[in-house]
């Protein structure tokens, strides 16, 4: 896979009913901040605020699927969360090439997911292997 | 850069990426010796180390190094 620091990608996505229900069915977090509108209302929120981790699964997508090359595997992830995600959010995720060590087969990546507002919802680092 | 300078860096990269207060490194020192310095953490290693110095190693160089003298070594040759 031919990486360059400084290369970008940039993917959407969309927390859609389909994710949102499919995360709680899976994993079983029904905190009422995720479930309870008027909870979550009352709490400041717009409305029902997206488990954070569905980012991350947004992320795996982009590593697995949408890279130059399927030889890969995430070492590790830092994610900072800065703003909600609601119900039917659109998201841009661009990730950009930091740092590349070939001699360990190691690519760094920093992130970001912005709303349609273009407001950062998310922002973190990704180090993934290529695997030989 | 000194040898003993390396080493003394290398070192605090060693502790801060295994998170191993106990680590003192020497020249002999090898992978059988260190408690987690496993394959997965010598990748976290060598890129800890290829940012601290600002430098890049091969493959070839890696795989070359029987010892922590020998790693040293090798910075040397690229500071």
């Amino acid at each position: 896979m031919q990486l360059t620091v400084g290369d970008k990608f940039t993917e959407k996505f969309i927390v859609s009913p389909v994710v949102y229900e499919g995360f709680i069915s899976i994993f079983k977090d029904k905190n009422p901040l995720h479930t309870d509108e008027s909870f979550a209302m009352g709490h400041g929120f717009k409305g029902l605020v997206m488990h954070g981790n569905i980012l991350n699964g947004f992320l795996s997508f982009f590593i697995g699927e949408c890279l130059p090359g399927k030889n890969v595997i995430i070492h590790s992830q830092e994610i900072q969360y800065k703003n909600p995600v609601y119900l039917n959010d659109e998201l841009l995720l661009t990730a950009e090439v930091t740092g590349i060590y070939e001699s360990v087969g190691v690519v760094e990546f920093k992130f970001n997911f912005k709303n349609s507002d273009a407001l950062m919802v998310a922002k973190g680092k990704i180090q993934i292997g290529l695997l030989k | 850069m000194e040898k003993q300078d390396i080493l003394k860096t290398v070192n605090a990269v060693f502790i801060d990426t295994l998170d191993n207060e106990d680590i003192v490194l020497s020249y002999d020192t090898t992978a059988n010796d260190v408690e987690d310095w496993d394959s997965l953490n010598h990748i976290q290693l060598v890129v800890a180390i290829e940012k601290q110095f600002k430098i890049r190693f091969t493959s070839h160089e890696i795989q070359s190094w029987k010892n922590v003298g020998e790693m040293i070594d090798c910075i040397q040759t690229k500071v």
